[in-house]
């Protein structure tokens, strides 16, 4: 294989890898926008609040310190050591199933019935009230996470891709990040497991239900309620996930929370309502990205990355505005 | 076939007897803005019969059955279902004391196969909540494949073990409706609401439509309310009718009865109200 084929597919494998950090952000949005109809505004904030929390039980940071010491006048910061991580991620999890809870009772219950866009507006609020929250009980100094994941580059692959190359040609292997690739082992075995979640238990038919019909799953005796606080928890699960490989790979802090509007052209491509969708969507953004970046980036003086997929997203809406695979959806937003 | 759909169900004894009062909703009445979709209507439902609902159309009688099983709040009157007395209705409350329904157009999970479909009728029948059934994966399982059992049975009752396994938005019309019927079985309910199960039918489809609805009635003693267009199969499978008009109870009576009734001729052949 020639050289330039072989950085041809480095570049396809990398975007593969930055695309499932696109897609777990995406699905996020999806799940709940399926179950309710709600584009939840605040999905990247939660993948950040559910980051910051988990670094602050890591690392034994006393939460709210700053509040507690600017009122009592006392000097507090760490509790101890901090919690092994398995239990960290763990008391994480039940945060988020606790944030969830909160949300439905505080906010969603009172707006049953509402105009999507009154939702939307809710989500919106959500999200600047969790990143303050975020700020205020975990500090807002970019934090390191390290959850135990290899990182840096593969030799093991550089060296056999290496030999791909023709002799003599001075071809160095492959550069790949081997933090990315337990980020796409990790992504694939939550999309299998959500799927069959989904399909072969009672909570994930009553799921599915919702999502196809609502006034059908109310005739049934589903309750919307739990179903709400349960999409929200697993949307919690996704976020904190998402959280755990952007933080891991470019520190704990508050731009992640924009994460979500790189999620935003992903649902575009892969249409708001459909799984799938979102995981091929990130997919093809990563990849398009990566190849813009790589081909056509040298031609316009780079950085090709930055817009190329709002440039996608936005033929996409005036050529196919449902997406690869969605609904008719743009007018429920 | 003499085996009951769910021998163990917690809705097998209420305590009531057979002709005994299930229901009654009285002085119903209910407007949206301007329109008024029901007048003061009262009637009862007794345990084991086949209850017609009929009138022309929109007199009122899918906005009734939405009214008992709790998607519209009247404004005023009240609704007595086992003796319990209340103003309305709330969906939930309604599937979970056993009142299951149809709709009048169909309203089915389209994505999933008829099995899930069916499946989801058993909901309120499942022990705990959804989220202690998403946390506890073994019990749920053991108690799923309990709850398969009696869907089987309902499917086979139904004739469509051939298309368990398809998604029903795949299905011809007359089939969808019939597992519609089926999902609604599947909660072992003690009061079945259907809204025109036989609208859009061929004469054959009607027929097994009929068939299933008075054998349902029949060997498992559920009561049955019914909105039905067809005068033949009204008058064949209802014990009692009440005709609704222009959202008023024009009449109320066994099939013969509301049949040389005055109003409801008048009703039918379209004689001017005013
Ligand atoms: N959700 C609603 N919003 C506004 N008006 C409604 C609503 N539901 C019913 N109505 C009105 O109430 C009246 C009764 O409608 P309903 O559907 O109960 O009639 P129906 O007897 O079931 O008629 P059909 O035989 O055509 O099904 C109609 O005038 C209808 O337009
Ligand atoms: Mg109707």
């Amino acid at each position: 294989m020639s050289p330039d084929f072989l950085n041809f597919i480095e570049t396809v494998l990398n975007g593969l890898m930055t695309g499932v950090m696109y897609s777990l952000v995406a699905l996020g949005f999806v799940l709940i926008f399926k179950a309710s109809g709600i584009f939840n505004f605040a999905q990247g904030v939660m993948a950040l609040f559910a980051a910051l929390t988990l670094v602050g039980l890591q690392t034994g940071q006393v939460p709210f310190a700053h509040l507690i010491n600017a009122v009592l006048g006392t000097d507090v910061h760490h509790w101890g050591p901090g919690l092994p991580t398995v239990l960290a991620i763990l008391v994480t999890m039940l945060v988020m199933i606790a944030l969830a809870f909160l949300i439905e009772k505080v906010v969603l219950k009172h707006l049953v019935n509402q105009e999507p866009i009154i939702l939307f507006m809710a989500t919106i609020g959500l999200a600047y009230f969790l990143e303050g929250t975020g700020d205020l009980m975990w500090g807002a100094d970019v934090k390191a996470l390290d959850v135990g994941l290899p990182s840096g580059g593969s030799f093991w692959w550089e060296d056999v891709t290496r030999n791909w190359a023709p002799a003599g040609s001075d071809y160095f292997g492959m550069y790949i990040d081997t933090l990315d690739v337990s980020a796409a082992i990790i992504a694939v075995v939550l999309v299998v497991a959500l799927t069959l979640f989904s399909q072969y238990t009672a909570t994930g038919r009553a799921l599915r239900a919702v999502a196809d019909d609502h006034q059908a799953a109310l005739s049934v005796g589903i309750s919307l309620r739990s179903i709400w606080v349960i999409v929200w928890s697993i949307a919690g699960f996704v976020a904190l996930v998402a959280g755990i490989m952007w933080g891991a790979k470019s520190g704990v802090q508050f731009s992640l929370s924009l994460i979500a509007l790189k999620a935003l052209p992903v649902l575009i491509l892969g249409g708001f309502t459909s799984i799938p969708g979102a995981i091929v969507g990130g997919l093809i953004i990563g990849v398009g990205e990566k190849l813009a970046e790589a081909y056509v980036g040298p031609l316009v003086g780079g950085a090709v990355e930055n817009w190329f997929a709002y440039m996608v997203a936005l033929a996409f809406l005036l050529f196919r505005p449902q997406g690869l695979y969605g609904e008719k959806i743009i007018e429920r937003i | 076939m003499n085996q009951h759909i769910d021998p163990g169900s917690l809705r097998a004894d209420d305590g009531i007897e057979k002709g005994g009062m299930l229901l009654h909703v009285d002085n119903i009445s209910l407007s949206f803005g301007g329109v008024k979709a029901i007048s003061d209507v009262s009637f009862d439902i007794k345990k084991g019969e086949i209850r017609a609902i009929i009138g022309p159309n929109g007199a009122g009688k899918t906005s009734m059955l939405n009214v008992i099983n709790g998607f519209y709040h009247p404004q005023e009157g009240t609704i007595t279902f086992r003796g319990e007395k209340r103003r309305r209705m709330k969906p939930h409350a309604a599937a979970s004391q056993g009142i299951a329904r149809t709709f009048q157009n169909i309203a089915l999970f389209k994505g999933m196969t008829t099995l899930d479909n069916i499946m989801t009728g058993r909901m309120t029948l499942m022990h705990g909540n959804l989220l202690t059934q998403a946390l506890w994966v073994g019990p749920a399982q053991r108690e799923e494949l309990a709850h398969r059992e009696t869907v089987e049975k309902i499917i086979d009752f139904l004739e469509i073990e051939h298309i368990r396994k398809t998604p029903v938005g795949r299905l011809p019309y007359g089939l969808q409706k019939r597992v519609e019927l089926g999902r609604a079985l599947a909660a072992d309910p003690a009061l079945l609401l259907l809204d025109e199960p036989m609208a859009g039918m061929n004469l054959e489809e009607k027929e097994d439509m009929s068939r299933f609805v008075l054998d349902v009635n029949q060997q498992f003693g559920t009561t049955v309310a019914l909105i039905e267009h067809d005068m033949g199969v009204v008058m064949d499978l209802s014990d009692r009718v009440v005709v609704l008009d222009y959202g008023r109870k024009i009449g109320d009576g066994t099939p013969d009865e509301v049949r040389n009734n005055q109003n409801v001729i008048d009703a039918y052949l379209g004689v001017s109200h005013d």
